[in-house]
């Protein structure tokens, strides 16, 4: 055995080399997060729990189609869509339900809408001791994207089938003649 | 293909041409597209369908022809001798593109919103040819049109292909659409641009190759992806419709039909016997399966209410109750009755409860006011209880003879046949009908008789064929004494009687009689009011003698038929649910057959037996304690006259097995809930006796099950060795005993007929009530197209359809009473007298009024009289005379 091999076992050379490693770390800025005292910074196009939004008016942006729920791969939405009732020609989903227990988060059903009206936010604590937390509806949904995206699209102008307001006030009588029947 | 299809085609010259390097012959006239589909190629195309002419509007069906220089629409382009034709080339694989580019410029992007999304034609086509790029767009922006109460239009999506309009004016002959132009643009709109008002058939809905018309009932609630789609027959008349029953989860969302423009691509020859399409009924009337009135419970009568119950102490009530009847009183104080909805599985198992465990063979279905009449003289007169020609027959039959039937509103799929017939085949058809009705209209030789006088005028057309040296040799030289007896019986009959009954003149029989017999294949339709009366009976033995006077009997292809309203009465007939008829439909009181039966069972089978008016008449009298009623509802349906009320009101136990809660059910001591049709496997027999499959597409509703598996249940309860777990079961268990149930067997001329002949020509046959001066109205209940029985008024889009309970009557009579459409009159008879309100429709003949028989409220039916039929115990119930008067509000 060297010296220099003795004397570093004598006095504990390696522990003090460690050692000094981390006495070196009280100096330097330090990279630990304190969850949850401190948040992580998300990168643009995390993908966390969804949302559904709404346009500037406040009316809902999913028309109902049925997209999301065959695009996705894990059977996570199940939309049911009907004629929104005091606004005949406009689909809208009359339930929209979402299991994020068995989200995979791959984001295939946001490309799928054809309105955008889904979008990934960037909510991550959704940690619960009772599952059924985790089967949202329609209103939960929408309120995610409400407190994600306070800003909104603007509504596009829609002719013809799809909106129809104008149609309707114009000629309402002539094509609900029993609506107009009534007092 | 059918023979006389082949010979027809036989008969024209073949064409040689070329198609993609390849010789093929085709018949002259024949189009390009369907010599090339011929090959087993395709050619896309979205304006062509099979059930009509190629139109020429879609521009896609392009192919080359050498010569020309332009791509040629295949379609609309016949064949020429020698033509050189190119298919799959490059360049026609362009120009298609460009055709479908074309309609999608002025095409929405509203497949997110359209119904169509995922069924569309426009949709395939763009991206079989892989468009991304339509230059220029012109965008519609029309509001959607949506009057008509059923479909609404939306000419945005509409691609001016014409299907809809071509299958209603050529196939339904409805002729209810058409091209207009307003604002610059061509639309779909109902005749004058009006609200649509048609027979609501859907076939355009159903042809149509996009989203422009939607079904109003299932707007917007689907995906066609979402959908779970059964093929299973139709539940309310007997045409036997095979449809799409589509579902989520636990609610029909659509019912579509076979017939669809994706037939074109699909091997279409599974539907090519008939043209595949439903009637309004069958495709819009499925609402009541998802009706929030469903019986979801068992009901038990606890202190005078009926509250819900498990089915473990329903099914233990019920036998309970019916085994300590039966041992106060012997199996004969009970009696069943079962609806001939139900299926072939439901029907067997009932009548081998009551025969077989409850040891009685009072036992009833509603074939017996629908079926029972045409099956007891049929089977008297040619030896069979059975139609004599298939649905088929009538399609290619020579000459169509419709008595008593209003067709078209009954049985409208049948009605379809007579019409393709017409149109494609040349038929004859020889319509004798009081009211001048839709196939009136359209046949070439329409008869107006007198009220009630069709037998006198199947009377009349005998004698006018023998008179007029018409009967065929052949049937003289099989036939010597029939037809010996037959030419002196119709002698008597003296031709003023018969012109003053009918109201036709000699020569008009005379003509009658010739067109009749013009063609060699013969079929005749005989409906409600030549059987269902009270000289039925022997209206139909006439009927059988004008086929053995015009040779129709051992004819291929000619024969007889009787559209039956309710889907399953000829399954009641044939699986013996009825107390003359055996399983396998013989005679109940056939030696041999009731012999097999009964060793098959492993015991005898009960004497005696009650049908259903004499059932009505047991419970009156006492006799009958208990009553157990599948689907049945004599109190709706059998007029006040035949006392039901009083009757069932004096039941020890009434049980009401339906899947609604009925007046008859709300008698009821127990309520047990059924499946519907929809909701259970099984089969049916159709109007010809063709076997349908029902498949079950939803679960049943609340607790309901079905009605075989109820009845073996209360069967095991009661001790029986009953034991089947699925419908197949029961269906292996009638083949065993009856192999051939289900087959029609041949039909023949019975022997010993010739002296019963006379003496039925010594009876005059006239009305059964002559006018008077107090009565002078004959009041008829009567089948509307949109209804079906008492089960389609359950149905919520059915009734918005047509819930007119209103009592129509003639323009002469409604100007000489005063009245006008919407007016209140009181209607007498010596039995009573209702308010009702009326219509007026031009249609009808002086002094005759109906009323629609599946509406109770007011209840017309009360005022009319019953009358049972001595040879078949068929009940006439559905006519009577009586007074209208103008009620003064
Ligand atoms: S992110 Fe993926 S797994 Fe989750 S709902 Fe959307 S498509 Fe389904
Ligand atoms: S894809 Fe978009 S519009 Fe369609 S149902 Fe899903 S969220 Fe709604
Ligand atoms: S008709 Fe077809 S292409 Fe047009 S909007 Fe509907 S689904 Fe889309
Ligand atoms: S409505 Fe449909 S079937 Fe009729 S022309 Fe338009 S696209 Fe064709
Ligand atoms: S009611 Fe008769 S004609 Fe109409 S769809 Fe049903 S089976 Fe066919
Ligand atoms: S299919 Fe020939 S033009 Fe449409």
């Amino acid at each position: 055995m060297s010296l220099s091999a003795a004397l570093n076992k004598v006095f504990f050379g390696e522990i003090v080399k460690g050692l000094g490693l981390t006495f070196k770390h009280l100096f330097e800025k330090s990279i630990t997060q304190q969850y949850p005292h401190t948040k992580p910074m998300l990168p643009d196009g995390y993908r966390g729990i969804m949302s559904l939004l709404k346009y500037d008016d406040g009316t809902e942006r999913c028309v109902g189609c049925a997209l999301c729920e065959i695009a996705c791969p894990s059977n996570v939405i199940k939309v049911v869509s009907a004629e929104e009732p005091g606004r005949p020609l406009n689909r809208y989903a009359k339930t929209y339900t979402f299991d994020v227990t068995r989200c995979v988060f791959c984001g295939f059903c946001v490309d799928a809408c054809p309105v955008d009206a889904l979008a990934m936010t960037k909510e991550y604590e959704w940690a619960s001791e009772n599952k059924r937390t985790l089967f949202l509806d329609k209103d939960q949904l929408l309120a995610i994207g409400d407190r994600n995206f306070p800003l909104r699209g603007k509504k596009p102008e829609y002719r013809g089938s799809i909106e129809g307001d104008w149609y309707l006030t114009a000629v309402k009588a002539k094509a609900y003649p029993k609506q107009a029947e009534k007092p | 293909m059918s023979e006389d299809l082949i010979s027809i085609i036989d008969q024209k010259a073949t064409i040689e041409l070329t198609v993609d390097d390849e010789k093929v012959s085709v018949p002259e006239g024949t189009s390009i597209y369907d010599a090339v589909i011929g090959m087993g190629k395709t050619i896309p195309s979205m304006c062509y369908h099979y059930t009509f002419n190629p139109f020429g509007s879609c521009g896609v069906c392009l192919v080359e022809v050498e010569g020309k220089k332009a791509p040629v629409r295949s379609c609309t382009s016949p064949v020429v001798a020698g033509m050189i034709v190119r298919v799959d080339t490059k360049t026609m694989f362009d120009a298609r593109k460009k055709a479908v580019e074309k309609h999608l410029q002025t095409h929405p992007l509203d497949c997110p919103v359209c119904d169509a999304d995922g069924h569309c034609e426009l949709q395939d086509m763009s991206f079989n040819f892989g468009i991304t790029q339509i230059g220029e767009v012109k965008q519609k922006g029309l509001p959607e049109d949506r009057r008509s109460t059923v479909l609404d239009f939306n000419m945005n999506r509409c691609i001016l292909c014409a299907q809809c309009i071509n299958i209603c004016k050529e196939v339904v002959m409805v002729d209810a659409l058409q091209f207009f132009k307003k604002g610059g643009f061509t639309h779909v709109v109902a005749k004058g641009d009006s609200a649509l008002e048609c027979e609501f058939c859907g076939d355009c809905l159903a042809v149509c190759p996009v989203g422009a018309i939607t079904n109003k009932f299932s707007k917007y609630l689907y995906k066609p992806w979402q959908l779970t789609k059964t093929v299973t027959a139709c539940n309310y008349c007997a045409d036997g419709c095979q449809m799409r029953v589509e579902v989520t989860d636990h609610t029909v969302v659509r019912v579509t039909s076979l017939l669809s423009w994706k037939d074109k691509w699909d091997d279409h020859a599974a539907t090519a016997d008939g043209h595949g399409g439903l009637c309004v009924k069958g495709r819009f009337g499925f609402a009541y399966i998802n009706s929030s009135e469903r019986l979801k419970k068992p009901l038990i009568r606890k202190n005078g209410a009926l509250a819900e119950a498990s089915w473990f102490e329903a099914t233990a009530e019920v036998a309970k109750r019916l085994k300590a009847i039966k041992a106060a009183h012997g199996p004969d104080a009970i009696a069943g009755l079962i609806t001939a909805r139900c299926t072939n599985e439901d029907l067997y198992a009932f009548q081998k409860f009551m025969r077989r465990t409850v040891g009685t063979n009072q036992l009833d279905s509603s074939a017996r006011y629908g079926h029972a009449s045409y099956c007891a003289a049929m089977e008297h007169a040619l030896g069979a209880a059975q139609p004599t020609v298939s649905f088929h027959d009538v399609t290619f039959a020579n000459t169509v003879l419709v008595v008593g039937s209003d067709v078209t509103e009954t049985n409208p799929i049948l009605a379809l046949r007579i019409k393709d017939g017409l149109s494609n085949y040349h038929a004859q058809v020889i319509v004798a009908h009081p009211v001048r009705t839709n196939l009136v209209k359209l046949a070439p030789f329409p008869y107006t008789i007198a009220v009630g006088s069709e037998g006198a005028f199947v009377q009349g057309l005998t004698k006018a064929v023998i008179e007029g040296g018409l009967v065929p040799q052949r049937v003289a030289s099989e036939h010597p004494t029939a037809t010996a007896v037959l030419q002196t019986a119709v002698a008597s009959l003296s031709w003023e009687a018969l012109e003053s009954a009918t109201g036709l003149s000699r020569e008009t029989f005379a003509e009658a009689a010739k067109a009749f017999v013009s063609g060699e294949r013969r079929v005749i339709v005989l409906g409600e009011q030549i059987v269902n009366r009270p000289d039925g009976y022997q209206n139909v033995l006439r009927v059988a003698d004008l086929m053995l006077a015009t040779g129709m009997i051992g004819q291929p292809g000619s024969g007889v038929i009787r559209p039956c309203e309710e889907n399953n009465e000829r399954g009641a007939v044939v699986v013996g649910a009825m107390a003359d008829r055996l399983p396998g439909g013989l005679r109940y009181d056939d030696p041999a057959a009731r012999a097999r039966v009964a060793a098959a069972w492993g015991g005898s089978l009960p004497s005696g037996g009650a049908t259903l008016a004499e059932i009505v008449d047991g419970i009156r009298s006492g006799r009958i304690k208990a009553l157990y009623a599948i689907g049945e509802n004599p109190l709706g349906t059998l007029p006040a006259s035949a006392g039901v009320r009083e009757a069932l009101s004096r039941l020890e136990l009434l049980v009401s097995q339906d899947a609604f809660l009925t007046d008859t059910g709300a008698m009821a001591h127990v309520v047990l809930p059924a499946a519907l049709a929809a909701e259970k496997d099984g089969t049916f027999l159709d109007g010809h006796g063709r076997l349908q499959p029902v498949v079950r597409a939803l679960d049943a509703k609340g607790e309901a099950r079905p009605d075989w598996a109820i009845v073996t249940e209360i069967a095991q309860l009661m001790g029986a060795s009953l034991d089947y777990t699925e419908a197949e079961e029961i269906r292996r268990e009638l083949l065993q005993i009856v192999p051939a149930a289900f087959d029609a067997g041949p039909a023949a001329l019975r022997d010993g007929l010739d002296g019963e002949v006379a003496l039925r020509y010594a009876q005059p046959a006239v009305a059964a009530d002559a006018p008077s001066s107090e009565y002078p109205f004959e009041l008829s209940l009567y089948q509307v197209l949109s209804h079906s029985g008492k089960m389609s008024t359950r149905d919520k889009g059915l009734l918005e359809i047509d819930a007119k309970s209103r009592l129509q009557i003639a323009a002469k009579d409604a100007e000489s009473l005063g009245v006008v459409s919407g007016d209140r009159v009181k209607v007498s008879s010596p039995l009573g007298s209702v308010e009702v309100r009326i219509d007026v429709n031009g249609d009808l003949p002086h002094g005759m009024c109906r009323f629609p028989e599946h509406f109770n409220d007011p209840a017309v039916k009360d005022v009319l009289p019953m009358w049972v039929d001595p040879v078949s115990k068929a009940p006439a119930f559905k006519a009577g005379r009586v007074r209208i008067e103008k009620v003064v509000p």
